[in-house]
């Protein structure tokens, strides 16, 4: 992998011209709130020591409501429009590897067998620079699904802070490729340091094997052990809707007026009764139990089965944001305890 | 005085109660989570501190029920007031539950921070039921502490000072985030309706996509539905992914509440709901 040094100052000045090119940035907000677009080089956040925010960039690829076709009824006929095509590109600028890797990972299932045109346009318009993540806290497990603090999977560009105030860069991608290339002047020859900082951020320490985890659920759908996770489950669904790779969606019509209105393609999660629920009134999922299987036998289970790539990154949101201190981490070490 | 493990060990041993709704560490973590004790040996799990947040009474709501028969729930003063709130709302009899009342000296506004001045939760600044309204069991333990300035009442002030168009403006840019999980309604022990006016579809009342104008509309539903019946728990804002301000429009509404019936919700099992009554004295003069 090529590597590039960069300074901060010319890291700014990086920055502001893909502003001026008309690339929208977005990064963490200050507030922890989720990642907004900056209005300048300068206010492109790079702390990787605050806790991450509270949502990740995913709805950057994959928004949280979003019109798939208008309909207008006619006195003999429906006349549907294409939504206009997404063609603004953007830069997620310093996310971290846990949230870095989240495109790459839906990228697989919005294209098995249909191609989500939607996700596709959001996805090929979006570069990521990925940055060395230095919290860590008892909610982060990503030395446990295959990232690290300094994973470069995901990225297009990868930066390392160094001790000089610049950083190294990594260049993973094209994309990544060709904004180095399109910026000669600000990207110069690589500076040693990268992997002694690397180093001193290992992040934290193993929890489980995935592939134990993997193994035990795709041989215990009925065990009694999962009846017990969704004791005190509330069935809130913000660990879903705070994921950077859960991506379960709903479509529905929503009528602006007796003749027209949108079809939706909106966020779904598999904690709520209602996802499930047959018109019949019959539930196949009819308690949290059961319910909860699904969540941790999809990510760990049913996806890597099907695409070879765990659905977690091991940021801890759901965990952090869980009212009722339901641990992903924690419950995937019991399993593979059990296995 | 007997200790909460005490109190839950004689119910669970005695057959008094099938199930104890309480709290428990979180394993490696320095936070408390609900946990459901079921055996007397269970009892030594639990514990009660500055980091019990939840309310507990949600689980006292019939779909989340962890067990049939007679329940015990551990209940600070705030979750003892939503247990008496659903009694007021025929949800629950006196003799499904047999409350362990904790004095309280207040709770952490985020789990895993020590207790403080600073750090205490928003509810707790105001709060005056430091020993619970209804226990049938009381475990005494320290209800004084420091508190610091009201700044949510400050917000309050704020919002109130601003011209509708601008209050308006406040909260769509607040309601804008909303992701339409529902985890404000999952977490409310106030919101048991067995099908939420959310998900009702023939007609549609609130538009599910997580638009402005859904958001809206959902949001400012759900404050009416809790108007006169909120207790103020504040487990809705910690529940949002989007780090809305619910507890400001609840709180609100609860003042409303207060200022015009003299009413606060959950203090008196036998007192009447306020919105699910009428009575000829009531006063009328918005009624033109």
């Amino acid at each position: 992998m090529e590597e590039k040094h960069i300074t901060g100052e010319h890291l700014t000045a990086f920055a502001s011209g893909l502003l001026e090119k008309g690339y929208i940035l977005i990064s963490e907000a200050p507030d922890g709130t989720g990642f907004t677009a900056v209005k300048d080089g300068a206010s492109v956040n790079m702390n990787t020591a605050a806790r991450p925010t509270k949502a990740s960039f995913k709805q950057q690829v994959f928004p949280k409501t979003e019109p798939v076709f208008h309909f207008h009824k006619t006195v003999d006929d429906v006349l549907l429009f294409d939504p206009l095509p997404h063609t603004q590109k953007t830069v997620v600028f310093g996310a971290r590897p846990c949230d870095a890797k989240s495109i790459s990972i839906m990228r697989k299932v919005f294209n098995w067998d249909y191609k989500d045109e939607f996700f596709n346009a959001r996805a090929d318009n979006t570069v990521v620079i990925g940055t060395l993540c230095k919290y860590s806290d008892e909610t982060c497990f990503c030395t446990s699904v295959g990232l690290s603090p300094s994973s470069t999977d995901g990225s297009d560009l990868f930066l390392v802070p160094l001790d000089d105030g610049g950083y190294a860069v990594k260049v993973v991608t094209e994309k990544g490729q060709q904004f180095v290339s399109e910026n000669p002047a600000l990207f110069g020859e690589a500076k040693a340091g990268a992997d002694a900082v690397a180093a001193t951020h290992p992040g934290p320490a193993q929890k489980f094997d995935a592939a134990q985890v993997r193994t035990w659920i795709s041989q215990n759908f009925d065990h009694p052990h999962w009846a017990e996770l969704g004791q005190t489950c509330l069935g809130c669904a913000q660990c879903a809707f705070s994921c950077p790779v859960c991506h379960c969606f709903d479509i529905v019509d929503e009528p602006d007026s007796f003749l027209e209105g949108r079809r939706m393609k909106n966020w779904d999660a598999c904690q709520g009764g209602m996802f499930t629920k047959h018109a019949s009134g019959h539930n196949p999922r009819d308690d949290q139990g059961k319910r909860y299987r699904q969540r941790v036998s999809h990510k760990f289970s049913y996806y890597p089965e099907r695409f070879g790539e765990i659905l977690c990154t091991g940021c801890g949101r759901c965990t952090r944001g869980c009212v009722v201190g339901v641990d992903i981490g924690e419950i995937a070490a019991g399993i593979a305890g059990l296995a | 005085m007997p200790s909460l493990q005490h109190v839950v060990k004689d119910l669970l041993a005695s057959g008094a109660v099938e199930v104890v709704i309480g709290y428990e560490k979180a394993p490696g973590q320095n936070r408390t989570r609900p946990f459901f004790a079921r055996t007397p040996e269970d009892a030594d799990r639990l514990v009660f501190d500055f980091s019990a947040l939840n309310n507990l009474a949600v689980y006292l709501t019939r779909q989340k029920r962890p067990a049939k028969g007679k329940i015990g729930i551990v209940a600070k003063g705030c979750d003892a007031r939503a247990i008496t709130m659903l009694m007021q709302e025929q949800q629950l009899t006196r003799d499904d539950v047999h409350v362990i009342g904790m004095e309280c000296s207040g709770v952490t506004a985020e789990m895993g921070a020590d207790l403080s001045k600073d750090t205490l939760a928003a509810k707790c600044v105001t709060c005056k039921v430091q020993t619970p309204p209804l226990a049938d069991t009381l475990v005494e333990g320290p209800k004084d502490y420091e508190r610091p300035d009201d700044r949510n009442g400050a917000r309050m002030r704020e919002l109130e000072a601003m011209t509708p168009e601008q209050r308006f403006a406040f909260w769509a840019g607040e309601f804008d985030r909303c992701v339409r999980c529902y985890a404000c309604r999952q977490a409310c022990p106030m919101c048991y309706c067995e099908q939420c006016v959310a998900e009702k579809n023939q007609p549609q009342w609130i538009e599910t996509s997580a638009t402005l104008r859904g958001n809206i509309a959902w949001n400012v539903i759900r404050a009416f539905h809790l108007g006169g019946r909120c207790v103020g728990c504040n487990e809705c804002e910690r529940a949002c992914p989007a780090d809305i301000p619910l507890g400001l429009l609840n709180r609100k509404l609860g003042m409303v509440a207060g200022q015009e019936f003299g009413y606060a919700a959950g203090m008196d099992a036998s007192a009447p709901t306020l919105v699910g009554t009428w009575d000829k004295s009531d006063r009328q003069e918005y009624i033109k």
